[in-house]
């Protein structure tokens, strides 16, 4: 039985893909592949991934299409974690989204502090700036790869942090929008009924950030923050980080359905919580 | 939609402060609306989500960057509701 399940979303992304399995491979990870298992959810990509196209990375891994995919990917989430065989559970929203090396490691050993544990990753975006930002200054795949390329990776995973920008400009302990590698047991997953699917809107609008703070405010529930380690977004066109007025119009958008549906504004997660730091195995409480 | 020309500055003002304040767990009465918003850590994405709240609140179209470009309660209150031209 796997220790832990990440359930990875992708819709049209060939290229980013590829890499983000990588980043998430037992030899990338320093796991054995029987410690814990990938599920691609893919959410009607024209040519959708196939689980054979990532056999080198001798990952317990498999790919499923999404039975009812919608723009957004909230179906294909709650059917990724429907398949989830383990106690603990990691979303990937974004599956453009590669990890540093020690991110699963790390997640076990932070939800491992608390019984009921909400461990959240910290987002980066590759390149100088954010994304929304840089796309208009000329930052493109093209770039990005060359980026990539310029660190040697994946030969040293720690450096993506060389060549990314944190997207909490507060530093780790300020307020949190979302989490893109958020990490639930099972069971908490269940209590909080998955991704809502009220959030219809492409891309899902603001249902990640709904769903951490839905499960911070779940009763008994301990965030953690996990330092050290990432998650790191490959431009490919994204709703919120393609250009600074889209991302800024879709944010001000989701933020009134958000306001509709919750009776209540969107505010970032302000609790500082716990901290795990992954190099040092420090924990501030 | 509504013309911002249209609403009392002293309601919008209120109702900024309210929302900041509830926001970030501010004390209202030690708040000072000549202050930047970066000065008490309302970021950017805090912003605009207070663009949209408020759109919905008085009906009116926000475009963030006023947010960026008056960047205090004072200054964006001002800018918003004065009349064109």
């Amino acid at each position: 039985m796997p220790r832990v399940t990440l359930v990875v979303i992708s819709y049209e992304m060939a290229r980013e893909l590829p890499r983000t399995l990588l980043s998430l491979s037992p030899s990338y990870q320093g796991l054995s592949a029987g410690d814990y298992e990938i599920i691609v959810v893919d959410n009607a990509s024209r040519v959708p991934p196939r689980a054979e196209d990532f056999a080198t990375l001798n990952a317990d891994l498999k790919v499923l299409r999404c039975t009812r995919p919608t723009h957004s990917p909230v179906n294909a989430i709650n059917e990724g974690l429907a398949h989830a065989k383990a106690g603990l559970v990691g979303v990937w929203i974004d599956g453009a989204r590669m990890a540093s090396p020690g991110l699963v490691r790390a997640a076990l050993a932070a939800a491992a502090l608390h019984p009921r544990p909400v461990v959240a990753t910290l987002n980066y975006q590759l390149g100088p700036e954010l994304q929304r930002i840089s796309s208009a200054q000329g930052y493109d795949r093209a770039l990005e790869d060359g980026l990539l390329e310029s660190i040697g990776w994946p030969m040293d995973g720690y450096r993506l942090f060389e060549i990314a920008t944190p997207e909490m400009r507060g530093g780790p302990q300020a307020a949190m929008l979302e989490s893109n590698g958020l990490f639930l047991p099972r069971a908490l997953w269940d209590e909080l009924g998955g991704y809502d699917a009220a959030f219809d809107e492409p891309g899902g609008g603001v249902v990640n950030p709904d769903t951490l703070i839905r499960a911070v405010a779940l009763p008994g529930t301990q965030l953690v923050r996990i330092l050290g380690e990432g998650t790191f977004h490959q431009v490919h066109g994204g709703l919120s980080t393609s250009t600074q007025d889209r991302a800024l119009a879709m944010l001000k958008q989701a933020s009134k359905v958000y306001l509709r549906l919750r009776g209540k504004p969107l505010v970032p997660v302000r609790q500082r919580g716990w901290t795990y730091d992954s190099r040092s195995g420090e924990v501030a409480r | 939609m509504n013309d911002p020309g249209n609403i009392d500055p002293a309601l919008l003002k209120d109702w900024m402060v309210k929302y900041i304040c509830g926001v970030l767990g501010l004390d209202r009465a030690s708040f000072s609306t000549a202050d930047r918003f970066d000065v008490y850590g309302l970021d950017s994405v805090e912003a605009v989500i207070m663009a949209g709240v408020m759109e919905e609140e008085f009906q009116v179209v926000v475009d963030p960057h006023q947010f960026f470009d008056t960047p205090s309660v004072d200054e964006f209150v001002a800018a918003f509701t004065a009349p064109p031209g």
